[in-house]
């Protein structure tokens, strides 16, 4: 009984572990974004371009840029052959329009491959506003519910910061020895300050409306979500579209392999009336 | 089985107990009491408190000044950390003596009611 019990978890731990492998390779090409939780703050034209940087560096993008690439190939390709079509014999019209039907497969595999390469883009990016509007709602909520602790907490700061230089005056009359923190707290303050100052002096500081009325910064990512939200269903529309394009692939497709039978066809009929028919085959006697 | 649940039980609690830290205002707080204790022990020389208490002073007011710059403690404070901002004249001592400039000792007792007027309007009664 101990040994099947030792053999059931023995078996649920590696499943576990086998779903976890199979998740991250499903992964492969992701785009994860990588920016740091102070860069919420940035005006809303920064945040845009700071992710879009982001996502230039990651493997979906690589990995678009390459489809696209390959799609660009291909409608070259199909244009050549279509021009190639005017002056073509019999036979090589077939075979132009075999390889028409070749590549058009290829782009509309290709392209079904960058929409969904896009769709996963704007995922991505949705998810990333839809974390930021959580955190948005989340610290709105605990500034209600801790508003009177941090009351507090300020206004501890700011009596620390009044008597700070009453601090520097005691600590030079003390006969103790001051911290190695004293001294650093004493550094720090004074760039932290002089930063501050640089900061509120910035000219963008002014045009940064995210990080100074929630509000605004609730309504700018909600705005993000909405034109994010747009482009999919745009996509989806370019997806039915894809899916209309291949079914016209499939029909030219028919059409060939009709084609191609029909003239075997007729080939064959030639062949059999030559042999078959005894009204064909009078010249031979007759000459 | 049992046995086997119970072992995993006290492994899990253990992983998730260990992730607990000590808040910096517990660590304020138990330099305080240090510092109360040294004011009112009776056994040491009047000198030797002084010099005792120079030295805790700056201990206290580094623990202060961190604790005060302390932004962890603003997500989710518990009801010690909130009790201790709402009275800033007896968890931060230090800054509390310097602002009024009077010594620790006579701000803490002022704080919890030992003035001299409030002493010298005492009388001694036999219940």
């Amino acid at each position: 009984m101990k040994n099947i019990n030792y053999r059931f978890i023995l078996i649920i731990t590696t499943s576990f572990f086998y779903s976890m492998a199979s998740f991250a390779n499903n992964s492969s090409g992701d785009w994860k974004p990588q920016i740091v939780e102070k860069m919420y703050l940035l005006p809303p034209k920064h945040l845009n371009k700071v992710l879009n940087n982001d996502f230039n560096k990651s493997m979906l993008a690589l990995n678009l840029q390459t489809t696209d690439n390959k799609i660009k190939d291909r409608i070259e390709k199909i244009s050549e052959l279509n021009s190639m079509l005017k002056g073509a014999s019999k036979n090589e019209t077939l075979e132009i329009k075999h390889q028409i039907i070749i590549n058009k497969r290829d782009y509309i595999k290709d392209m079904s491959n960058l929409l969904t390469m896009k769709r996963q883009k704007l995922d991505t990016k949705k998810s990333f506003f839809q974390k930021i509007q959580k955190n948005i709602r989340n610290s709105s909520l605990n500034r209600k519910t801790n508003s009177e602790f941090l009351n507090n907490k300020n206004n501890a700061l700011k009596r620390a910061e009044s008597i700070d230089f009453k601090i520097l005056d005691s600590a030079a009359h003390s006969m103790s020895k001051t911290s190695k923190y004293f001294k650093q707290y004493q550094i720090n303050k004074d760039a932290v300050k002089k930063l501050k100052l640089a900061i509120q002096k910035h000219p963008m500081s002014n045009k940064n409306i995210l990080s100074k009325d929630p509000k605004n910064k609730m309504e700018t990512v909600k705005n993000y979500v909405h034109n994010i939200d747009t482009e999919i269903s745009v996509l989806e529309m370019k997806e039915e579209m894809i899916n209309y394009m291949a079914k016209i692939v499939a029909l030219d497709a028919m059409s060939l392999a009709e084609e191609v039978a029909f003239d075997s066809q007729n080939q064959n009929e030639i062949v059999s009336t030559n042999f078959n028919d005894p009204v064909n085959v009078i010249s031979v006697f007759t000459n | 089985m049992l046995n086997l649940i119970r072992n995993l039980t006290v492994i899990l609690s253990f992983i998730i107990c260990s992730h607990a830290n000590a808040n910096s205002i517990d660590t304020l707080e138990r330099e305080r009491a240090k510092i109360l204790n040294l004011i009112l022990d009776k056994s040491i020389s009047i000198g030797e408190r002084k010099k005792r208490l120079e030295i805790s002073k700056m201990r206290l007011l580094d623990l202060e000044r961190m604790t005060i710059n302390d932004k962890n403690i603003n997500k989710n404070p518990n009801h010690r950390t909130i009790k201790a901002f709402e009275n800033f004249d007896l968890t931060f001592l230090v800054h509390s003596s310097l602002e009024k400039e009077k010594p620790i000792s006579v701000t803490w007792l002022e704080k919890i009611g030992f003035t001299t007027e409030n002493l010298m309007s005492t009388r001694v009664t036999r219940k």
